[in-house]
């Protein structure tokens, strides 16, 4: 049986091992199952990228209008991915620091860095450069829902605020604490 | 006629309850009833009641009671027929009596009455109640000891006489009996000289009267007795009508009572357990040996029927012990024939072999045209016997050293598992032995089909365990042991190793897509166990993945059949092809 790519309805292209069914399953032997981890990590990762998802549910595992369901689910071979086997998967970028558990101190969701937060920053710092918003200050719903859509629509919070942590690290930002929350400053380049 | 002569006229005004022994019972009554005497209507007895109770059947009459009722003991019975009636016939209970029938004489009737006297037991000195029926009467009830051999001699008279056992009453009973004996055989009965005293005892004591010493017997008077009465007309010169009574059932009711009389007469309530009951059995007791009627009674009784039952239990088990020595001489002769055919079958092969055109060989009893076919057939229809091994076992006084004990075995086993040495050079082929047309075979099976052959001198599983690392330099093809992870052990041939296993595997689910275990096994023809175990193992090294139908979205999980299909390893070398 030749396996074959497939291209989702919202334009994403899977990969051939989607449509083989042993990828559905959870492998005893460590070795084959840690190839298959592999392989549904760089999937998720690709399709956060493609579908610019961050949270990722246990639950999306059952729920078969997730916006995860186009790779956690497989129609055209009747397999889904078993909550369990999501979970160990999570577990896994979570280790491996292509996650993190969001909310913390849980493991039932987690937040997908499709983009580490160190990308993150340098992304976030182009865009208030590229936007001429140098020196003023922002709420950081600014940041998250700007009038002109822009590569942060959407950022959680929490991946926004360690992204102006890494950049404050390098005198870029600077949170201030402003009368309805928090606010930042982001600054020129000291060098 | 039958009537006259198996029933006893009885008083019908009494009540039934009051006529009947204190262990007796009534079981059933219906009336309306008539009597046929043979196949005649008895004229006297046409209306009636009749009753069945546990020991006999009374009859009666409803106008005179008094002088037509009667009764007769169930032990007369041998068989009973019944008739559903028809149309104005009305249904019939048949009863086919047999046995020494009661003479109505005045003695009989006192002797009947008397026992209805209590008596004391010798053994117990219990004081036994009257009432009970004859059977019962005749054993004491506290110990179970029949009444006193005195009166045994009179036991050929019908059973009534036992009865009597307090002197005046034996005394009058043997006097009865004398006399009768005397006017019937003209023959006097010559007084007993006691051995001892010389004192002319009574003919009918059994001591002497003066000093008590034992008599010696009256030879024939007594036993010549019974045959010489003139009473009860002998059984066999009757004719059948002559020995059945009809109950006809003018108002219904007989299928009730008949099935009351069914059970009353399998229960045998009569007979009441005791010795003696039958007087034919006493008599004979009484002929063969005095000693033995006196013994009967008392703790030498209870001793000696212990001594007869160990006497007979030793008997069975010496009967039992010599059948298995007669198995074992014939099963030692099964084994010897065996061999021979197998040598001779082996001689045959290789006359075959060496001469291909020849046609005949002389001395063997197997023809020639024996097929090595068949003959392979003969010899795997042996070793399913377990009787291959043409040589004797090895044991291990037979060896010198332990080392070599175990590589006498091994090369014994290796003929067990791929029979005798290939000769002819290529060693691919198995010749016969359990392995044959098995590549694999689990250790426990080969240890009971080794032990099988072997028949003598078993193997423990310990040494068999110590065996097995050198059957590999003892087989051609080699034969390896291989312990899956779950702990069952097996015995294989190459093409069975793990790798030759994973590969084969590999290729077939490449070739033909996934497939379940039961599927492989199919392929391999092993058991699905086995397939399972090896599968596990190759999934183990990474050779398989599985596919689990839990993970389907409609359908799947447990109870659905097919659970788990195989897929060759599609993660190892796998290059993403997916979005970038």
């Amino acid at each position: 049986m030749a396996l074959t790519t497939h291209t989702t309805p919202s334009g994403f292209l899977l990969p051939s091992i989607h449509s083989a069914p042993p990828f559905f399953t959870e492998q005893p032997n460590p070795t084959t199952q840690s190839i298959a981890t592999e392989q549904w990590i760089r999937l998720i990762l690709t399709y956060a990228r493609h579908r610019k998802l961050f949270i990722l549910r246990v639950e999306d595992a059952e729920a078969a209008e997730s916006d995860w369901a186009e790779i956690l689910r497989n129609e055209r071979i009747n397999r889904k991915m078993t909550p369990g086997h999501l979970c160990n998967i999570m577990v896994a970028m979570a280790d491996k620091n292509l996650a993190i558990y969001e909310p913390p101190k849980q493991k039932r969701s987690i937040l997908v860095y499709w983009r580490l937060p160190e990308e993150w920053a340098e992304v976030l710092y182009e865009w208030v450069v590229d936007s001429g918003q140098l020196n003023t200050i922002m709420t950081f719903y600014e940041i998250t829902d700007p009038l002109v859509e822009s590569a942060l629509t959407n950022i959680p919070v929490p991946l926004l605020r360690k992204a102006i942590g890494i950049l404050g690290k390098t005198g870029r930002a600077q949170m201030i604490a402003i009368a309805d929350g928090e606010g930042v400053r982001f600054l020129a380049k000291s060098k | 006629m039958a009537l006259r002569r198996y029933t006893r006229s009885v008083d019908g005004t009494i009540p039934v309850q009051a006529l009947l022994y204190n262990d007796e019972e009534l079981l059933a009554s219906q009336d309306g009833v008539g009597i046929y005497d043979g196949s005649q209507k008895s004229s006297e007895h046409q209306n009636g009641t009749v009753h069945v109770t546990t020991h006999r059947l009374f009859y009666v009459d409803a106008q005179r009671s008094e002088e037509n009722s009667f009764e007769m003991a169930l032990s007369f019975i041998n068989m009973t027929e019944y008739y559903a009636g028809l149309l104005r016939s009305s249904a019939k209970v048949t009863c086919h009596l047999a046995g020494t029938p009661v003479t109505l004489g005045p003695t009989e009737q006192d002797g009947a009455h008397a026992q209805f006297d209590s008596w004391e037991c010798e053994v117990c000195a219990y004081r036994n109640p009257p009432g009970l029926s004859p059977a019962a009467a005749r054993i004491c009830a506290l110990c179970g000891v029949p009444r006193t051999a005195v009166q045994t001699p009179v036991t050929s008279v019908p059973s009534s006489h036992l009865s009597s056992s307090l002197p005046s009453s034996a005394l009058a009973s043997s006097t009865s009996l004398l006399a009768r004996s005397h006017s019937s055989s003209g023959h006097q009965m010559p007084a007993i000289a006691c051995p001892a005293c010389t004192f002319l005892n009574y003919p009918s004591l059994r001591t002497c009267e003066i000093c008590s010493t034992e008599l010696p017997s009256p030879k024939g008077e007594f036993r010549s007795a019974p045959s010489s009465r003139p009473i009860s007309p002998d059984a066999d010169d009757d004719d059948v009508q002559n020995k059945m009574i009809k109950v006809s059932f003018r108002k219904g009711g007989d299928k009730p009572f008949y099935a009351v009389l069914k059970r009353s007469l399998r229960n045998k309530a009569w007979e009441g357990g005791g010795v003696g009951t039958t007087p034919a059995f006493d008599t004979n007791r009484m002929s063969s040996d005095k000693r033995n009627a006196v013994g009967m009674s008392g703790i030498s009784g209870i001793l000696r029927t212990v001594e007869t039952s160990t006497k007979g239990r030793e008997n069975h088990m010496k009967d039992a012990l010599q059948d298995l020595e007669a198995l074992m001489v014939k099963a030692k002769d099964m084994v010897k024939l065996a061999a021979e055919l197998n040598e001779k079958l082996t001689v045959a092969t290789a006359a075959a072999a060496s001469s291909s055109s020849s046609t005949s060989v002389g001395s063997s009893t197997l023809s020639l045209a024996t097929q090595p076919e068949e003959a392979t057939f003969i010899r795997s229809s042996l070793s399913q016997l377990g009787v291959q091994i043409s040589n004797t076992s090895v044991t291990l006084d037979m060896m010198k050293d332990e080392r070599k004990w175990f590589d006498e075995l091994a090369r014994e086993l290796a003929r067990i598992l791929q029979g005798p040495p290939n000769l002819s050079g290529h060693g691919d082929t198995v010749t016969g032995g359990m392995m044959k047309d098995r590549g694999i075979i689990a250790l426990d099976e080969v240890w009971g089909g080794w032990n099988r052959a072997r028949g003598v001198a078993l193997i423990p599983p310990s040494t068999f365990l110590q065996v097995i690392p050198h059957l590999s330099s003892h087989t051609n093809p080699t034969i390896r042991h291989r312990a899956f992870t779950s702990g069952l052990n097996v015995l294989h041939t190459q093409p069975n190793t793990q790798a030759a296993f994973g590969a084969r595997l590999s290729g077939f689910l490449m070739m033909s897509g996934p497939k379940t275990t039961m599927d492989i096994s199919a392929e391999e023809e092993l058991t699905v166990s086995l397939v399972a175990e090896m599968i596990d193992a190759v999934e183990q090294d990474g050779g398989v993945c599985r596919d689990d139908s839990g993970a389907a979205i409609t359908g799947g999980g447990s109870g659905t059949g097919v659970e788990l299909r195989w897929w060759a390893n599609l993660f190892v070398g796998y290059i993403w092809d997916g979005q970038e």
